[in-house]
């Protein structure tokens, strides 16, 4: 298995009171929130902790994008990537890059995607992992002014010119409904012949049809708790028979919250504030109305969240949940090594899970306590996972398609 | 609660448009002389006012293609607003509706304004409640917010005063509870199809072409239109030469349902 450290970037040092007064998105004050010198050093501690997850022998580090966020401060997540492309091959860590992703639903420029992930492919030497995800829609409607109804269509074409880009020998001209390139022939192209792909979703069942027809890897992230959107894992696998594609594992990449200790006192002492913090000011502030603007979603996909809500999970109560129920529902996993691993170890086995991403760093939490956080997974937490899944899953000798294959490779 | 009697449309036809890739369903009622409605981003909702207007005329009424229940993805067929503006000039010629009267609410104003911009033959008169189409950076129309408000806040975008009989008919949701999935995937889709023509902004350079207009105009306001402010029914009376425009006071975005005798009463005169 391929286990990688992810995180988002949250401004750590918002009011107490901002869950009651404020909207984690779109509509967040800056210069009523925000002190600019722990702005500078988020961005700093972001890039800080990503180093030292590579340093301590995590498989790969993976950001994503969203704008205009203040749980997520990564408009071009690429940007934060390019650094850490050029810093880990500095110090010869084959460590590999998800960008989960650049969202492509959202995007009135997706070439310039496509160049950046050539660039950062070049800088690591074929460590990248790409992400095209479509876009939460406050994202690409409110944030980027994409109509609704179009945002499917959008990534749809999107993604087809990136994957041509990439790979055409000869200057060719687009001609599409939202993009028009009388030439197209990118420099550089990246590293690998055919880039590693995620698809990150939340278990939309017309999103898992394309892609599985795409043959990429499924990315499902379990913020609203695994506990309560379980059977979003059984729907993916389910289709995945349907459309003729194998049980691999690594088809299946999984983020999972997590924040772990020495003892389960210790974690929930330690992590416990933060953690609830993260949730309540992050995700809990997005209205659930910015995720799902009319026209966002299907007719089929309303009708069939109108007669039953479970794909949200806890989602809709996020803003007030107590630590407890984030907890219960697994929406973060927190406890001592042994706990820790159980209850991850039970996901991996019974999901099928091939790539785990392991989300460190939650709201408020400090950069120390990350890195304690990171240090611990990596040194007690990982190898155990590792030799588990190797148990399962090794015997049928699996291979990764998703994973990079870089001139280090 | 629901006291109101509505009778609804009596007949539809379908008419086969864009080189016969869509079916516009048109909803009919009344007799008499040919009037045109067209519908606001919600959808096409049969209220009293369009049945007070089945007595004096023949209502035909064009869904906006994608709103048709059963045909949802018609509006994938479209690409452009220019080419919504192509299907509904066929669909008049189609159905000899030429030389008629126009009603449009809403965004419908903004639809039954263009038409008669574009084609200043195609209608006699032009009636426009509440139109969309025009922005002011002083002024914003709500339609984004409208979009993204919860479900509780939209009647205070629709009415100054949600309570009317008129409004709680057209919010309620239907008796059977296994209905209601069904009608609340319907409502958002239609606003996700309008969508394709209004977000982020309801605005395709209308103003520029409004002088265009050429047939006798009357524009209808409610003053406390939390939606689209009444500031603009300034705009279009001054673009518009010669056109008549009445702001009722006390009155919401949907004003012929908050003014409907007021609003009965001067449609009818003008359009006389």
């Amino acid at each position: 298995m391929k286990i990688l450290s992810f995180q988002q970037l949250p401004y750590r040092h918002l009011p107490a009171d901002f869950a009651a007064k404020y909207d984690s998105i779109v509509t967040t004050p800056y210069f009523e929130l925000v002190d600019p010198r722990l702005m500078h050093q988020d961005h700093v501690h972001f890039l800080d902790e990503m180093m030292h997850a590579a340093r301590c022998g995590f498989d790969g580090v993976g950001t994503t994008e969203h704008s205009q966020a203040s749980y997520d401060i990564l408009p071009n997540p690429n940007l934060q990537l390019a650094a850490l492309a050029y810093a880990t091959q500095s110090e010869g860590l084959n460590t590999a890059l998800a960008c989960l992703g650049r969202a492509l639903g959202k995007s009135k420029e997706p070439l310039r995607i496509a160049e950046e992930y050539a660039v950062i492919d070049q800088i690591s030497g074929g460590r990248l992992i790409a992400g095209y995800p479509i876009s939460l829609s406050y994202d690409s409607n409110q944030n980027q002014g994409i109509p609704p109804i179009e945002t499917r269509a959008r990534f749809g074409e999107n993604i087809q010119l990136i994957t041509k880009a990439f790979t055409e020998e000869k200057p060719f001209a687009w001609n599409g409904q939202f993009n028009k390139h009388p030439s197209v022939n990118l420099w550089p192209r990246p590293v690998q012949p055919s880039m590693p792909v995620w698809a990150p979703a939340v278990g939309n069942p017309v999103t898992l049809k394309g892609i599985l027809d795409r043959n990429q890897a499924f990315l499902y992230l379990s913020w609203f708790g695994p506990k309560l959107t379980g059977h979003i894992f059984d729907r993916y696998w389910d289709m995945a028979e349907q459309c003729g594609r194998d049980k691999n594992p690594y088809r299946l990449s999984f983020l999972q919250c997590v924040a772990v200790g020495e003892t389960d006192e210790e974690a929930h002492r330690e992590y416990g504030p933060h953690v609830q913090n993260s949730f309540n000011t992050g995700l809990g502030c997005i209205p659930l109305q910015s995720m799902m603007i009319p026209g966002y979603h299907d007719i089929r996909g309303v009708e069939a969240l109108a007669r039953d809500p479970g794909d949200f999970g806890i989602f809709p109560k996020m803003r007030t949940a107590s630590y407890a129920e984030i907890v219960d529902a697994q929406a973060c996993i927190v406890g001592g090594v042994d706990s820790v691993v159980e209850q991850i170890d039970e996901l991996v086995k019974t999901r099928r899970i091939g790539n785990l991403l392991l989300m460190v760093q939650h709201g408020s939490m400090p950069t120390e306590l990350t890195k304690k956080n990171i240090s611990l997974l990596a040194e007690k937490v990982l190898p155990r996972l590792r030799a588990s899944w190797q148990r399962e899953f090794g015997v049928d000798n699996w291979h990764n398609h998703w994973w990079p294959t870089g001139f280090s490779r | 609660m629901n006291s109101i009697n509505i009778k609804g449309p009596e007949r539809d036809e379908m008419v086969s448009a864009w080189n016969g890739k869509i079916n516009v369903r048109v909803r009919i009622a009344g007799s008499g002389p040919a009037l045109v409605f067209f519908h606001p981003a919600s959808g096409l909702y049969w209220d009293q006012f369009l049945d007070n207007l089945a007595q004096d005329y023949t209502v035909y009424a064009p869904e906006m293609p994608g709103t048709t229940p059963g045909d949802p993805y018609a509006i994938y067929k479209i690409n452009t607003y220019n080419e919504l503006l192509l299907i509904y000039e066929e669909v008049m010629r189609k159905l000899g509706l030429q030389g008629a009267p126009v009603v449009g609410l809403s965004m419908g104003g903004m639809v039954a304004c263009d038409l008669a911009a574009c084609y200043t033959s195609l209608f006699s008169r032009l009636v426009a409640l509440a139109p969309a189409g025009l922005w002011r950076d002083d002024s914003p129309p709500a339609v984004a917010d409208v979009y993204v408000a919860p479900p509780e806040n939209l009647p205070g975008f629709l009415f100054k005063d949600p309570s009317i009989p008129a409004a709680q008919a057209m919010l309620s949701l239907p008796e059977n509870p296994a209905d209601i999935p069904g009608h609340i995937a319907q409502s958002v889709w239609n606003l996700g199809c309008a969508g394709k023509f209004m977000w982020p902004f309801p605005e395709h350079g209308l103003r520029d072409r409004l002088h265009r207009i050429a047939v006798p105009t009357l524009v209808l306001w409610g003053k406390d239109d939390a939606l689209i402010p009444s500031v603009y029914a300034d705009d279009f009376g001054k673009e518009i030469a010669g056109s008549d425009v009445h702001v009722y006071a006390d009155c919401g975005h949907m004003l012929q349902m908050e003014k409907l005798d007021q609003t009965l009463s001067d449609v009818r005169g003008f359009l006389a």
